[in-house]
């Protein structure tokens, strides 16, 4: 029997979907010009202003993509670029929405003189970075035109990578590391993830995720027949031979230390998982996800005992009971939470004092750790109120939740578009995980293969860690929801992981080469 | 070797955690979503909290408290009460938080009931506000108000007065005044920062007047005589004596102090023995406290549990009032317990010692003795409609328990009546009720808390009540013609 990927490739139309890519990106526009004009609606009582900028500026951008999808790569995946440009476009709006500079009301109290709320929602910021982000990956699928011929020059293809696995994994190690560095590192928000570069401030992690799919690729590829093949069997598991995994582990290990140390336990999630699934599907070896998930297990007892990682101890505690740590809570030796929040005589008593976060004080005095759960329940406090249908966009309050338009923009959007627009969102990014999952098996290239899979499985398990965090479905860690969070890097990374899967869901598509002329008995041999 | 099959797995493994997410997000915003909305920590439902008119409460057709618009954006409503202090003790305030009524019907008045979301469903599920129900109470207001301003001038100078009247076949409370009260117009949310200091002065009062806590409901007073109905019935049910049982009413020694235990008079009645309607209708301490003796408080205290003592009476959910206590022993300030001794038990026979109990708690003793024993549940609210006028809840009466049998009952009715006919309350036989007095002591310096307990009309007794006030002198006198105007009014057709 053959396999699934030739069963898929013998079914494949070997058509040009670009009408239905184009329909779908109209209806994508369209979602997202309604979106801002039901904020300016809803809140302003008028279509904004900001609709021509925002909403056109997106259409150009998009369109523009679309072109130069349809040109250079004219046989890629419908779906990929329409999904993204809508969650784009609603990520944009919510964040228009969320910042109040964008209101006329504001404007008009400010301009009164009166004394406003901060925020830190930043639309003319987001909408430059999907300027930036949109742009290369029309940059990326230009770039990796031409597959066939990897040696062009200028010509940098998903495949040339193969060739540069080791100087990749030292890339990432590198942009894992740049942020402790001292002078480029910043601390936002009690992640160290950051670094300043100029004017903005860049999270190397969201590259680094893209480099290390790369080099796992890559480097599996090569020892995944010795891995599985050769090896000692000990009890049910078979253990590769040190030689083979060894690097693999070193580099692991690594990363997980590095994050760890910078208190960036979601991307050390993720990348525990990208390693476990990549690990799994370059091998098909069960046992060793088990064996993954054991080291997961011990990983996470050994951050428990550890008295420096004592807010893993928190996080996990917070997220079964959050409702002790509300607006904070002290988190005894002994396991029992008791509250400092500002009702409590000790907030109170270290308030009097001047002291500048008195929970924190309080908690310091009766000997555990502070935490504080107020924003993961604000979060989901935040998702009640939008019930099943929301409250529509512009008519909630989302704005009461931290970070909202960041960690928890999911919270926000569930507030505003209710059940019913969560479930949508889950259900794109489910579309696109598994239509890069589908590019993922109809690639001949074994690399490419691992390549796709991989990036296809880290959006969804981002997805999966931030959005579950969010929801408490798992415990909270920081991470950017894909393309709806405001952020550059983020935004940028996912661009370029699109037009990656675009360019490969091309080459996977596009007929295999025909012969020019009846040439008799002489037969074509496909390198692919 | 291919990797189609892996891959494969990995993108159901995906599809998995997607599955997983939506059924959280469905478990959150499907399921928790109430309980999110009202958790106490959830700051949005109190800025929700004025965004909307709340339903009104009225009572025999006149709308005591209503949502009014402010015209600003936050309150966007504020609440007005008509005659507040005169009807507070019932409908209690709402600035965010509510007591009473406010607060026992607070999901219907703001329209988060179920039974008002579940009738518009569709309102709900398009996230349109459903509009809050309209309450209307048990309590007579013409009534309330005679009741208010009858303890406000029979009631000494800072100190407290109470009244209570109940329907004693429903349990339907018809009064419930309180003098001192408190306006919760001064504290609704339109008042802002001015009402939430003048709320902080109301609940920070130190003194013996606490405007937030009303003396109907939800304040214990000693009862003094007016608690022989109870020691009486508890004395017919355990020692089998009845109204014309032949008792001491002469001198009493106490045992353990060896002083004597002294009667107002020792005229009458009171001389050395009668039966005990006469000693009933003369209020002869000495009697009382034997049978009290005679009992042991043990029994005493299970006696008067029939009657509600002992508990909170809740007469809506979440409005329970004050509990009655006939204590077996008590817990001084160190707390350590101090059981109630003989002396103790003979002084707790006629509402003295440690007894205490609220007005609520005296009319549903008269309630029982004017309906063969059976107390009805007291309870406030008759009717809630929806905005549509549809109805959402209407009370029906509960039997709260048979405090003693039907024939014990109208012995005690008869004894009442004694009372007024040939007893101590012979000031009020033109007012067509009958009852028992009672002035009970509260220490030295402290005036007397001053009853009068019982039912009316006089011959078919329909309502019962109590009234309290606090000042010098004795309850015929100083409760009893307050008792007298508020069932006046109760009466009239």
């Amino acid at each position: 029997m053959s396999s699934i990927g030739a069963q898929i490739r013998a079914h494949l139309p070997y058509q040009r979907r670009n009408a239905a890519s184009f329909a779908l990106l109209i209806f994508a526009m369209v979602l997202t010009l309604s979106a801002f004009a039901e904020v300016g609606l809803a809140r302003d009582g008028y279509i904004p202003k900001g609709l021509f900028l925002y909403g056109g500026g997106l259409v150009v951008l998009a369109f523009g993509a679309y072109f130069v999808q349809a040109k250079f790569a004219p046989y890629a995946d419908p779906l990929l670029l329409p999904l993204s440009v809508a969650l784009n476009g609603i990520g944009l709006a919510m964040i228009y929405r969320l910042d109040l500079d964008t209101s006329e009301d504001h404007r008009v109290a400010a301009a009164a003189g009166k004394k406003l709320l901060k925020d830190a929602a930043d639309a003319p910021g987001q909408l430059m970075w999907t300027f930036v982000g949109i742009g290369l990956f029309v940059t990326a699928i230009v770039i990796m035109r031409d597959t066939d011929k990897p040696d062009a020059p200028l010509s940098f293809t998903p495949k040339t990578a193969q060739r540069y696995t080791y100087l990749i994994g030292l890339g990432a190690i590198i942009l894992l590391l740049l942020p402790i560095v001292p002078g480029i590192g910043a601390e936002i928000n009690g992640a160290r993830v950051w670094i300043a570069l100029g004017p903005f401030s860049v999270q190397p992690g969201e590259f680094a995720k893209l480099l290390l799919v790369v080099f796992f690729a890559g480097y599996l590829v090569n020892k995944r027949q010795a891995m599985s093949l050769i090896g000692k069997k000990i009890g049910p598991f078979s253990l590769p031979r040190a030689r083979d995994l060894g690097p693999i582990l070193v580099i692991w290990f690594f990363c997980l230390g590095v994050l760890f140390m910078q208190k960036d336990l979601g991307t050390a999630l993720l990348f525990f998982g990208l390693f476990v699934s990549m690990l799994y599907i370059a091998t098909q070896r069960l046992s060793w996800v088990m064996i993954g998930m054991g080291l997961l297990a011990v990983g996470v007892f050994v951050a428990t005992l550890l008295p420096f990682m004592g807010h893993v101890n928190q996080r996990i505690d917070i997220w079964q009971n959050p409702k002790p740590y509300f607006d904070g809570g002290c988190l005894l030796e002994s396991g029992k939470v008791v509250p400092v929040n500002p009702d409590t005589d000790i907030f109170k008593k270290y308030k009097a004092k001047g002291s500048v976060s008195p929970g924190f004080s309080a908690c310091a005095e009766l000997g555990g750790e502070y935490s504080d759960s107020a924003q993961l329940m604000k979060g989901l406090f935040a998702l009640g109120q939008g019930g099943v249908l929301g409250t529509g966009l512009g008519q909630g309050e989302p704005w009461r939740t931290p970070l909202s338009f960041s960690d928890f923009i999911f919270d926000s959007l569930g507030e505003e578009l209710g059940l019913t627009g969560l479930m949508v969102l889950l259900l794109v990014y489910a579309l696109i995980v598994q239509r890069g999952m589908k590019t993922a098996v109809a690639a001949r290239d074994p690399f490419l293969k691992l390549f796709a899979g991989g990036v296809s499985f880290v959006l969804g398990l981002q997805v999966f860690v931030i959005v579950g965090g969010v929801t408490r479905l798992i415990p909270l860690t920081g991470l950017t929801t894909p393309f709806l969070s405001q952020g550059g890097s983020s935004l940028m990374a996912n661009w370029i992981l699109i037009a990656i899967l675009v360019r490969m869901s091309h080459d996977a598509r596009k007929p295999a080469p025909q012969a020019i002329q009846d040439e008799g008995m002489t037969q074509i041999v496909s390198t692919r | 070797m291919n990797m189609d099959k892996p891959i494969r797995r990995v993108a159901i493994f995906g599809l998995l955690l997607f599955f997983g997410l939506m059924a959280q997000v469905n478990y959150v915003q499907g399921s928790q979503a109430d309980n999110l909305r009202t958790d106490a920590r959830n700051s949005r439902q109190y800025s929700d909290l004025f965004n909307s008119p709340r339903g009104t409460i009225s009572a025999g057709g006149e709308v005591l408290v209503s949502s009014t618009e402010t015209h600003k954006d936050n309150p966007k409503y504020g609440r007005s009460y008509k005659d507040g202090p005169v009807f507070a003790p019932v409908t209690g305030y709402f600035n965010g938080n509510a007591t009473q009524v406010e607060r026992a019907y607070n999901s219907l008045l703001g329209g988060k009931d179920k039974r008002i979301t579940q009738q518009r469903w569709f309102d709900t599920f398009i996230g349109k506000k459903a509009e809050g129900a309209n309450l209307e109470l048990t309590i007579n207001p013409r009534a309330q108000r005679v009741a208010y301003e009858k303890l406000k001038g029979q009631t000494q100078e800072g100190r407290r007065g109470g009244a209570v009247v109940i329907d004693v076949r429903t349990g339907a409370v018809q009064v419930a005044a309180s003098w001192p009260s408190f306006d919760p117009n001064e504290i609704a949310p339109q008042t802002g920062d001015k009402g939430v200091k003048r709320l902080n002065e109301l609940d920070g009062a130190t003194g013996v007047i606490k405007p937030l806590v009303d003396n109907a409901l939800s304040q214990t007073f000693p009862p003094g005589s007016s608690f022989k109905a109870v020691t009486s019935a508890v004395g017919m049910q355990d020692l089998n004596v009845n109204s014309s049982t032949t008792v001491n009413t002469g001198q009493l020694i106490l045992p353990e102090s060896g002083r004597p235990l002294p009667n107002s008079h020792d005229s009458g009645s009171c001389a050395g023995s009668a039966p005990l309607k006469g000693a009933f209708a003369e209020s002869c301490n000495t009697s009382f406290a034997k049978m009290a003796l005679d009992l042991g408080i043990q029994q005493l205290h299970d006696g008067a549990e029939k009657f509600g003592f002992g508990k909170r009476v809740n007469l809506e959910p979440d409005f329970p009032a004050a509990k009655s206590e006939v204590p077996v022993s008590v817990q001084d300030a160190s707390g350590k317990t101090i059981p109630t001794g003989k002396d103790g038990t003979a002084r707790s026979g006629i509402g003295q010692e440690n007894v205490r109990a609220t007005p609520l708690q005296m009319a549903m003793v008269a309630a029982a003795i004017a309906n063969k024993g059976k107390i009805m549940n007291p309870y406030v609210v008759q009717k809630a409609r929806a905005k549509d006028q549809s109805e959402l809840y209407n009370a029906s009466p509960k039997l709260f328990g048979q405090a003693m049998t039907g024939d014990q009952a109208s012995q005690l009715e008869d004894m009442m009546r004694a009372v007024v006919s040939e007893g101590t309350a012979k000031n009020l036989q033109s007012a067509n009720i009958a009852g028992k007095t009672g002035t009970a002591e509260q220490g030295q310096g402290i005036p007397n808390s001053r009853w009068f307990v019982g039912f009316g009309p006089f011959d078919n007794p329909r309502y019962a009540f109590a009234v309290i006030t606090e000042g010098p002198g004795d309850g015929a006198t100083n409760a009893g013609p307050v008792a007298a105007a508020i069932m006046a009014q109760v009466l009239k057709k």
